[in-house]
């Protein structure tokens, strides 16, 4: 096995037992790097010579240290790929726009601080929809990433380099962040574990704003328990956000070990209605079979239509997105608006106009009231069952060019994860089948702060099954 | 309530947002952004005259930094690097006053 296609857990086992070192791990990441990613297309920027330089500080700490080393610096010398709208200082943060092209971050995003201090090791920024606006890196102002199973189709978005970069063994995990499906969807189309966390769970500070009253970072990873490691040292309350929450973190990873006895799954019939593919829906019912069989109690519980979460949706996403744009002005940073492609002018114009006095009730306060009947409604199927689970996406990864005629195709193909993602709940998606040799994925919602729980689920699910351990053709 | 969005309101939020459109634009964006408005008239289906808003679902007010932080700052430098036009240590714009 190279050492680029180890998970997170077996490269921290291998380097405590000085199997080999982290320069070791990061020039094999590297080397696939530039062997697969001409034709894979998930790095915007990759940064060669800092993350050798990086590995090479952590090998020194490990052979000084030992075991030691370990204990402040939970990630030392694993290297992974971030979404390219963290800032990351003195590196090309582009958020996949033309707007950003050259800007170079002056100063460090809160989830890439953290990384950067448990050890972890940047190895490049990933493409993305520009601003995330998109669920296929279609919509990036560079280049469309390819699926690595079958590179004539879209690997999903807006974190959609991200997931490529993962399940093509170019890093050992990577970064993306949701507003509404965009780590979900990607993860599920590309056959890797992606962790929504709850809204305010993981800090926003340095994130390029998309949905501020949405936006979530979270882990893409090759296993759940590789998620629980992550989600550890990004969680928390963070002076620079103010919507992170006060709310008692977990050790995640420890919290893992136990059976699904007494669990009680809710399967909301409005998801299993919607126009699922034959295989995206007999591969999630045999997902909930293998959770009844193993002593989780399942019952058919009833949510909203989530055709009103796309509305929703799309209002306060627009609405959030116009104001947040409004600061590109390309004065202080950035090129000037002229440099806005397509689609996010499509979407500050809606959102303008959904804000503008004579709208603002009739849109974007209504879209605020609906939301909180979303937010009940969970609360409700939540007072009867701990978990949710459905599919993930409504099918398996699209072709190229399969995207542009829907003017809302990002809000209709996301629409599983969009409930969630407007009430702030926590939700996580691994691979659960195989259609047409693509991979399928299933997603567990949790209620808000719930993550250990749903990590414990997909933990237990990858320990008794193989799904999560298949990987495209090299 | 569903309504259309004709050119003439596409030119009066371009120009309110600051965005140049291309000719082809116009009619493209009137026609998309009146669909989706078309769509998102499904939430008047629900009746919400005693429900409130929420406009975050963190529950959180007033929330305040400790006292004596160290709020981290960019350098002059820093926060000139990005800047297209810089003089003097200062940010350039173009002229605000005199302008037709």
């Amino acid at each position: 096995m190279n050492l680029n296609e180890l998970t997170v857990t077996e490269a921290l086992e291998g380097l405590i037992e000085g199997k080999f070192s982290s320069e070791e791990i990061t020039k094999a990441c590297l080397e696939r790097i530039s062997q697969k990613d001409p034709e894979i297309k998930a790095f915007i920027t990759v940064i060669e010579e800092a993350a050798l330089e990086e590995a090479r500080k952590a090998d020194e700490k490990i052979s000084k240290l030992g075991k030691k080393a370990f204990v402040d610096s939970p990630l030392l010398g694993i290297p992974y790929a971030c979404k390219d709208n963290f800032c990351t200082k003195g590196v090309k943060t582009t958020a996949g726009s033309k707007v950003l092209e050259n800007f170079i971050s002056p100063y460090e995003s809160t989830v890439t601080a953290l990384l950067k201090d448990a050890g972890a090791i940047l190895l490049g920024k990933t493409n993305m929809d520009a601003f995330a606006h998109g669920s296929s890196t279609e919509e990036s102002d560079f280049f469309v990433t390819k699926n690595p199973w079958d590179v004539s189709r879209v690997p999903g978005g807006s974190s959609g380099g991200s997931a490529a970069a993962v399940i093509a063994d170019m890093c050992l995990f990577a970064i993306g962040s949701e507003t509404g499906g965009s780590i979900r969807g990607p993860a599920s189309w590309c056959g890797v574990t992606g962790l929504k966390p709850s809204y305010g769970r993981v800090s926003r500070y340095g994130l390029i704003a998309m949905a501020s009253s949405t936006d979530s970072p979270g882990p893409i990873t090759k296993t759940a328990q590789d998620s629980a490691l992550i989600l550890e040292v990004l969680a928390g309350k963070d002076p620079y956000d103010a919507t992170t929450s006060p709310f008692p973190t977990e050790k995640y990873s420890l919290e893992l070990q136990s059976d699904i006895q007494r669990i009680k799954i809710g399967r909301p019939k409005q998801y299993f209605e919607l126009d699922l593919q034959p295989d995206v829906l007999k591969a999630t019912e045999d997902f909930l079979e293998f959770l009844r069989e193993n002593g989780a109690t399942i019952v058919d519980i009833d949510l909203m239509d989530p055709k009103y979460s796309i509305a929703v949706y799309t209002v306060l996403q627009r609405a959030e997105v116009s104001s947040n744009l409004g600061r590109l002005d390309g004065i202080r940073y950035g090129n000037d608006r002229t440099s806005f492609g397509f689609e996010a002018k499509k979407r500050i114009m809606l959102g303008a106009y959904t804000l503008s006095a004579g709208y603002y009730e009739a849109y974007y306060s209504k879209a605020q009231k609906v939301r909180t009947l979303i937010i009940e409604d969970f609360n409700r199927a939540f007072s009867q069952v701990d978990v949710i689970v459905g599919p993930t996406m409504p099918c398996v990864a699209l072709g190229i060019g399969e995207s542009f005629s829907n003017p809302m195709f990002g809000e209709m193909i996301d629409v599983l994860s969009e409930p969630s993602t407007i009430a702030g709940l926590c939700g996580i998606t691994i691979p659960v089948g195989v259609s047409s040799s693509l991979p399928v994925g299933a997603q567990i919602i949790g209620d808000r702060f719930k993550e250990s729980q749903i990590l414990r689920i997909a933990n237990f699910y990858q320990q008794k099954t193989r799904f999560h351990l298949e990987r495209p053709k090299k | 309530m569903s309504k259309k969005i004709s050119s003439t309101e596409v030119a009066h939020i371009a120009q309110l947002t600051k965005l140049n459109l291309s000719e082809n634009e116009y009619e493209k964006l009137s026609q998309m952004l009146s669909e989706t408005l078309e769509y998102v008239a499904v939430l008047d289906e629900l009746d919400t005259t005693s429900v409130n808003e929420t406009f975050q679902v963190t529950g959180l007010k007033n929330v305040y930094r400790e006292p004596n932080f160290p709020v981290k700052g960019l350098t002059q430098e820093e926060a000139l690097q990005n800047a297209p036009i810089t003089k003097d240590s200062k940010i350039g714009t173009k002229a605000v006053f005199g302008r037709e």
